[in-house]
């Protein structure tokens, strides 16, 4: 700032100004609509997500079992993919499911982590 | 007392005590710049408020420095965008709800005499001298915000606020 001008006579004019421009009121009409908003989003959003992951649950009846049957076997190699093909296979699940699942969770998280970037 | 900084991360995070601290804090100046930039008073209220409904979305990009510097740049980006949406021929709707200000505190007559003189400015002087002199912007803040070269900047700054000086200076020996 030192080689800006110095103008502080007049910034303490602009400054009383902008004093007497202070007003309760004006803070309420600009927090209001925010409130309000804040209010409903909350509830939309992780409902819609709700719905989305316990539609998806709704259709993995047998996973349980199948993981149950399966938690020994923690590390698989390359050439068990097959096997894992028939995983999918076996649960009698959609595959289509967990990528809804994925969207709706990556969805909520991009919604969350870019609103206010 | 909270910093800007560390109330602006906090309603980055969702909340809106923080942003309502910073609004209660920065709405003289916001509603300064607006009022000296926009033709009429409702006008230039509507602007201060988009500003800081821009500012509640875009606070996490907030990267520390000023905080009044950054939200009065957005303040003069919405006075551009309402400019651009406005007719020429818009009437000015006397009905519309102006918030009052109080001027018991305030030097009346100086405030006045500088509102008359701030309107003799050309009007990218006035820019400037509004970014620069009442919201304090340094030249290169304000050159970023407008989009003038920062020569230009300097130099309009230097034009209105010797402007200014001589017809304040005018004004009180009248």
């Amino acid at each position: 700032m030192q080689t800006e001008d110095r103008y502080d006579d007049l910034s303490a004019l602009f400054e009383a100004q902008d004093e007497a421009l202070q007003n309760e009121a004006f803070v309420e009409r600009v927090m209001q609509p925010i409130r309000k908003r804040s209010r409903w989003r909350a509830p939309l959003l992780f409902g819609a997500g709700g719905l989305g992951i316990g539609a998806a649950l709704s259709q993995m009846g047998g996973l349980f079992d199948v993981v149950n049957a399966r938690a020994a076997r923690l590390s698989q190699s390359v050439g068990e993919v097959q096997v894992q093909a028939q995983f999918w296979d076996g649960l009698g699940v959609d595959p289509l499911w967990f990528g809804a699942i994925a969207v709706v969770v990556i969805s909520c998280a991009a919604i969350v982590a870019t609103e206010r970037a | 007392m909270r910093t800007d900084s560390d109330l602006a991360r906090d309603a980055a995070s969702g909340e809106e005590v923080a942003f309502e601290t910073l609004v209660r804090r920065h709405h003289g100046a916001v509603r300064g710049v607006c009022h000296r930039l926009a033709r009429h008073a409702a006008e230039a209220d509507d602007i201060a408020q988009a500003a800081f409904l821009t500012a509640w979305r875009k606070i996490g990009g907030y990267r520390g420095g000023s905080f009044k510097a950054w939200i009065c740049t957005i303040a003069y980006r919405e006075f551009l965008q309402a400019r651009r949406k406005q007719k020429p021929e818009v009437e000015f709707d006397e009905s519309a709800h102006i918030i009052a200000f109080d001027t018991s505190a305030a030097r009346l007559s100086d405030q006045m005499d500088l509102d008359r003189a701030l309107k003799t400015l050309p009007e990218n002087q006035r820019i400037c001298v509004v970014l620069c002199v009442a919201s304090g912007l340094s030249h290169s803040e304000a050159s970023a915000a407008t989009g003038f070269p920062l020569g230009t900047v300097k130099s309009h700054v230097s034009r209105g606020v010797a402007a200014l000086r001589k017809q304040l200076a005018a004004e009180n020996v009248a």
